[in-house]
């Protein structure tokens, strides 16, 4: 013989479904909150967007902007690569002063290559176009093959190193 | 057992007999409980005057819910949206693309997209004279799809003028990352060395510095480089 219908039970059935359906929510919410892979992956794509910002902010000067320029690459670098801007800063004015170049740069594409998420450490590929344009010769465009090393800092993700690649040649008879 | 449960059974029905207006709920409830617990099945079943009082009980309870409606609906209201929220929460935290693609965080499959379009783009740009049919060996396995007719008119020149200016192309992949990787679709970025001798010419000998981006696919199960993007170069 079936049970009664009352309106209380079926409240009290919706309510313990909702429970069960509450705690399964939460459940699911905590572990995609803590799941490890998900925090790298976001780590990840961090990375690459500030290495490959970074890397066009660096590559970018116009000698009529000068100070807002060299602004946004102190902005843009950390660690070792700052203290070689701030280093190299006064020298690399009177240059680009002098040489009236404009430099701009395309990021084509990017990678990340390394990631240490726990150390804060990462390091980035960005292929950029570089168009340099100077007062006495004509703009011209270079490929670039830039490697960045990033470190986590408490404004995010900042370039700490940024080389170019080398050219090795396999028979060691190149460049 | 059987005899036990024959016995409650007639106990039931004779005591069934004797109050008609037996709460269906108590019958019910003695029902399965009598297989087990024949004893404390019989007490209700024997006394149809306690009976009555839960049924008269029943009814005054019956009452007595209906405030509780409002707070059960409230309940369950707020479980609800606790339950959506929680939901919408762990999708928007896991559909993402940053997590549907697995470039570094699937480090097994990374690491073997990345061997083996190192290995694929050193064999198939890279050109020996003396043995050219390597280089169309090395295209037939690494390359599929659209990256077939991309080679060809990327190593045009170099064929034809192969054998007569006895050329020896070498690519050397120097760095390499995984932009994108998906299921069996991965998308990378490419650094490569490329040394060009010509032995006609004493030995001549140039470098040059490539970069290019690849898109990989996976194909019973081998990766293998089905397009190929120099950057409009």
């Amino acid at each position: 013989m079936p049970r009664a219908i009352t309106p209380t039970r079926t409240a009290l059935a919706l309510t313990a479904a909702a429970a069960t359906a509450a705690i399964w929510g939460g459940t699911s919410w905590y572990a995609a909150a803590n799941d490890d892979s998900a925090a790298f992956a976001k780590s990840r794509d961090e990375v690459l967007a500030a290495g490959e910002q970074g890397v066009q902010n660096l590559q970018t000067l116009d000698y009529r902007d000068i100070d807002d320029g060299l602004a946004t690459w102190e902005s843009s670098a950390t660690g070792d690569l700052l203290t070689e801007l701030k280093g190299g800063r006064a020298d690399f004015e009177k240059q680009v002063k002098s040489a009236k170049s404009v430099t701009t740069a395309k990021v084509l594409s990017g990678a990340v290559t390394e990631l240490d998420d726990r150390a804060g450490k990462a390091s980035v590929m960005v292929a950029v176009r570089i168009t340099v344009d100077t007062a006495k010769e004509k703009p011209g465009s270079k490929e670039s093959r830039i490697l960045g090393e990033l470190t986590r800092t408490d404004d995010g993700w900042k370039l700490s190193a940024l080389s170019e690649a080398p050219v090795e040649s396999a028979t060691g008879a190149g460049q | 057992m059987s005899t036990t449960r024959h016995l409650v059974n007639r106990q039931r029905r004779l005591a069934a007999a004797q109050s008609v207006k037996e709460a269906p709920a108590r019958t019910k409830r003695g029902e399965p409980e009598g297989d087990r617990k024949p004893d404390r099945d019989r007490k209700p079943d024997r006394k149809p005057d306690r009976d009555r009082k839960p049924a008269a009980k029943g009814t005054r309870t019956r009452t007595r819910p209906l405030p509780w409606l409002p707070i059960l609906a409230a309940l369950t209201i707020l479980l609800g949206g606790t339950a959506a929220w929680g939901f919408a929460k762990a999708s928007s935290l896991r559909d993402t693309s940053s997590t549907s693609n697995t470039a570094l965080t699937d480090n097994a499959r990374t690491s073997e997209v990345k061997g083996t379009v190192t290995k694929a783009v050193d064999a198939v740009f890279s050109y020996d004279h003396t043995k050219p049919e390597q280089t169309d060996t090395a295209a037939r396995t690494y390359l599929t799809g659209k990256a077939v007719a991309q080679h060809r008119e990327l190593l045009a020149q170099v064929k034809s003028q192969g054998k007569k200016q006895k050329l020896v192309l070498s690519t050397t992949v120097t760095y390499l990352g995984v932009q994108r990787l998906q299921g069996d679709r991965a998308q990378l970025l490419v650094y490569a060395d490329q040394t060009n001798t010509s032995t006609v010419k004493d030995g001549d000998t140039s470098s040059s510095a490539a970069m290019f981006s690849v898109s990989a696919k996976r194909q019973a199960g081998a990766w293998k480089i089905a397009s190929i993007n120099t950057f409009d170069r």
